[in-house]
């Protein structure tokens, strides 16, 4: 005899947590209640805890019913798309999503920023950074590679990559490149950081050459990048919260994973006044944090 | 006499209770080697009964709320221009930012000055006797206009209906603007406007050009910022309205406690002619603060 299911209830959400003792994940919850709490009847579940396993999640979305579910990382979108595929699905947090499985109602905001916005971001703070080096694998980054290029032609930036085989080729790959450029940006390459020693390894040879760099995450930050720009959480549960409400309206969404449409920066003024860069100063009424 | 006497004794006894191994030669003093212990243990354990020092708390806060930007950077700011501040005196900022949290906290205060945006202002005034006396300045101006801009390709009749615009400032300040440049295009239309926040200006305008946002709302100056970061992206803006000048940050004092505040007011005044200080008025988007005129008192009233 087959379990019973709840009616679904209109409005209501359950969120689905891949883990709430992530910082980002709690902010990434946090926001998303603070802007529907009062207008929809929210449930949560945090598949970080110990105690919930695949049953016991499958019963709570059969008992809950949700209209749509929320889904903050990929753990806990994957845990959605297999148990409630056909539910109205919105998704953040979730790294490279374009590796993820999507099912017809799926929906998400991309958790990585457009390359074009965050070469503009470069451009605003360091007009005089002209040539920007980028160390990636042709099996991961190519396609976006070329899209950047196109992007920094916009913004007066030329960027001189370097492709990097194999791990390896990092130390040799560096080498060739750091003398030709201005500053060293560090993207999601699964290849070129293929562990915390080669990070630092990077980190570490750019700074002997007096070569700044550009990267992506908070944690590159505590090992001397200059700039560091992520995508605003805030903004991006903003962007997931709105979709979810047109979502259970029944509105049309224009785009299905649109990207970020806020960033978060960090600034190093330590190697600003170190490497002598001439930084913008009106663009210091744009950084989230400064590093002296 | 006698009673001195015999509570000298009674002492002496304790003492002895206590010290069996004092030398009778101390005995001979009397009470003297009561009075050398006591002082000893006094001098000896002092800093345990007196009240550990305690870091003197800043007598004057500069208390910041600004419905402009959503830019969350108040650890920084609160870092940076605490350490300015406290060379110049016992002085503290203190961001907001939650607008009734703010409003309930200077409640009644005169133990320092506000920092708000020139539309808060004009509201707080309102509520609460304050007396503006400074405004910020950029690129030498203290005024700014809002611009609402969109792709040059979007625009159709319907446009303004179901429009999702990205704006640095918070919901309230930016439909209030909205409603100054829309105004002409019917409840309707507003009420159907979506509202993207977003942490700064730049990301507005980026979020337009990436396609994140149908328009955006931002200050003139970032325009102007975009044509020399990408002119292409700006050229395929269009400038739907404009909202009229409006001043940038008002520093405002309780309206009977100005004198008190004047120290402070004066160092804020001066910031923007110390480099240290100006970098930290960046974080702001400003270059300086100084003091209204007359007739821009006079405009703040209406």
């Amino acid at each position: 005899m087959a379990a019973a299911v709840s009616a679904e209830e209109a409005g209501s959400i359950l969120i689905l947590n891949s883990n709430m003792s992530t910082e980002k994940y709690a902010l990434a919850q946090t926001e998303f209640k603070s802007r529907l709490e009062k207008r929809s009847n929210l449930a949560e579940v945090n598949l970080g805890e110990k105690e919930i396993d695949e049953a016991g999640i499958e019963k709570i979305i059969r008992e809950k019913n949700p209209e749509l579910i929320y889904c903050i990382g990929s753990k806990a979108y994957m845990m959605s798309n297999k148990l409630a595929k056909e539910k109205k699905t919105v998704f953040s947090s979730a790294i490279n999503w374009r590796r993820l499985p999507m099912g017809r109602n799926t929906y998400g905001v991309s958790n990585e920023l457009p390359a074009g916005m965050v070469l503009m971001t470069y451009r605003y703070f360091f007009p005089g950074l002209k040539k920007i080096g980028v160390l990636y694998n042709q099996n991961y980054n190519a396609e976006w590679l070329k899209n950047a290029e196109k992007d920094a032609k916009d913004v007066g930036i030329e960027i001189i990559a370097e492709s990097v085989k194999n791990s390896n080729r990092l130390d040799s790959a560096l080498e060739e490149l750091l003398p030709k450029v201005d500053v060293l940006w560090l993207i999601s390459d699964p290849v070129v950081l293929s562990g915390p020693e080669s990070t630092l390894n990077i980190l570490q040879k750019s700074d002997s050459m007096k070569k700044p760099v550009f990267a992506y995450n908070e944690i590159f930050s505590s090992y001397g990048a200059l700039l560091v720009i992520d995508a605003d959480i805030p903004t991006m549960v903003e962007q997931a919260s709105m979709m979810a409400l047109d979502l259970l309206s029944n509105k049309k969404i224009a785009e299905r994973v649109p990207s970020p449409a806020g960033s978060h920066i960090i600034l190093n003024m330590k190697k600003v006044e170190e490497y002598g860069i001439e930084l913008n100063k009106e663009a210091i009424g744009s950084v989230n944090k400064i590093i002296k | 006499m006698k009673i001195i006497m015999h509570f000298k004794q009674k002492m002496l006894i304790r003492f002895k209770k206590l010290c069996p191994s004092v030398p009778l030669c101390l005995r001979a003093f009397s009470f003297a080697p009561l009075c050398l212990i006591l002082a000893f243990c006094l001098f000896a354990f002092a800093p345990l009964l007196l009240p550990l020092p305690v870091k003197a708390q800043p007598k004057h806060t500069i208390y910041f709320f600004n419905p402009e930007t959503n830019i969350n950077n108040f650890a920084s700011l609160k870092i940076e221009f605490d350490t300015y501040l406290s060379k110049l005196g016992e002085y503290q900022l203190q961001p907001f930012n939650d607008r009734d949290i703010f409003e309930k906290s200077i409640s009644g205060k005169k133990d320092g000055i506000l920092l708000v945006s020139s539309w808060h202002y004009k509201n707080l005034k309102e509520k609460f006797p304050l007396k503006a006396v400074l405004v910020g300045v950029f690129n030498g101006k203290s005024t700014q206009k809002r611009v609402l801009s969109a792709r040059k390709d979007t625009g159709n009749p319907g446009f303004f209906k179901g429009m999702n615009v990205a704006s640095a400032g918070n919901k309230e300040y930016t439909m209030n603007i909205l409603k100054e440049i829309l105004g002409g295009q019917g409840e309707d239309a507003l009420s159907a406007i979506q509202i993207m926040s977003v942490p700064k200006d730049i990301d507005a305008l980026m979020a337009v050009g990436f396609g994140m946002a149908t328009a955006a709302l931002t200050s003139e100056n970032s325009l102007l910022n975009l044509e020399k970061i990408n002119p292409k992206q700006r050229q395929q803006l269009k400038q739907l309205g404009k909202s009229g000048e409006m001043f940038l940050a008002i520093v405002a004092a309780p309206a009977d406690a100005e004198p008190e505040n004047r120290p402070l007011l004066e160092a804020l005044a001066k910031m923007g002619g110390a480099p240290e200080g100006e970098s930290k008025l960046r974080m702001l988007g400003l270059e300086g603060f100084r003091a209204l005129s007359a007739s821009e008192t006079e405009a703040l009233k209406k």
